[in-house]
């Protein structure tokens, strides 16, 4: 049956693309699902299901792109549809106003003597929860391209939007964790003790 | 000055600093950044201050505790639904 070898034939050509452009990319996926996720039981069964997923669908993956954002974009679409959707609607600012604003943030934490909080400070856990705190759409972009290494280009591609998008979601969600951790800062009393030795240092 | 690199100011290297810090400039304007930075007092400790932010943002990134047997759980799934061992 000629016909018969023929669809087997496709077939294995079709398993071979499959492992040689999509497996390749477990590391990734993996990473990124930890990241979306924060646990590594549901990071397992998200990437499971993306891989199921993308198995079933390789027929509309186009060889030659971008595999690991296809990827991505299936992986995020499974993690979000296990969750309640939240508002997607999100103002869209000018990407170098939003750099600019980066400026303000940090002469105020100069002035909170907050300059090296960063550099200096193990701010781990902080981190998680104001990236877990961002609305949807500033998370992925932090997501993609902070945790995830991702250009802004594969971050669009990612997620379907412009490049100019991504750079003002990313941008504006910086801004936004850099203010939650200076807060964080604040509230933990983290520089008081130096704030204090330099006035005692000025009154003597 | 013939060959020489185009003189930027504070402010738009400020404008460009997210995007210099994520190598997503030309090479010349990222040369161009880079030289501004180095030698401005105003625009050094931003950069500073930003770049620590990003490492510790980028330091978040988690490993798997077993990644082998995670690709075992994938496969075998994969397998279930038809893919051959190419
Ligand atoms: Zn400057």
């Amino acid at each position: 049956m000629p016909g018969q070898i023929m669809a087997d034939e496709r077939k294995l050509q079709r398993d071979r693309e499959f492992h040689a452009e999509a497996l390749r990319w477990l590391p990734e996926v993996t990473r990124f699902a930890l990241s979306l996720t924060r646990d590594e039981s549901d990071a397992d069964d998200l990437v499971q299901e993306t891989y199921l997923k993308a198995y079933e669908a390789w027929d509309t993956y186009t060889p030659g792109t971008e595999c690991r954002g296809w990827l991505f974009t299936i992986c995020r679409h499974s993690f979000y549809r296990r969750r309640l959707r939240e508002e997607r609607q999100v103002t869209c600012d000018d990407p170098e106003l939003e750099a600019l604003a980066a400026v303000a943030v940090h002469a105020s934490a100069r002035q909170g003597g907050y300059a090296d909080l960063f550099a200096r400070f193990d701010l781990s856990e902080a981190i998680d929860r104001a990236i877990a705190a961002l609305p949807e759409a500033f998370r992925d972009v932090v997501l993609l391209v902070d945790v995830n290494d991702q250009s802004y280009e594969a971050a669009a591609d990612t997620l379907d939007v412009p490049v100019g998008t991504v750079r003002s979601r990313l941008f504006r969600a910086r801004r936004l964790l850099q203010e939650a951790l200076i807060d964080h800062a604040r509230d933990a009393g983290l520089v008081r003790a130096q704030t204090d030795a330099g006035a005692n240092r000025h009154e003597s | 000055m013939p060959g020489g690199m185009p003189m930027l100011d504070c402010e738009s290297v400020m404008r460009q600093l997210w995007d210099f810090l994520d190598g997503e400039l030309t090479p010349e304007r990222m040369a161009a950044v880079r030289a501004h930075i180095e030698m401005c007092k105003r625009c050094y400790p931003q950069h500073e201050f930003e770049q620590s932010f990003l490492d510790a943002v980028a330091a978040r990134r988690r490993q798997h505790s077993d990644p082998q047997r995670l690709r075992r759980r994938v496969a075998d799934a994969l397998r279930a639904k038809g893919l051959s061992d190419a």
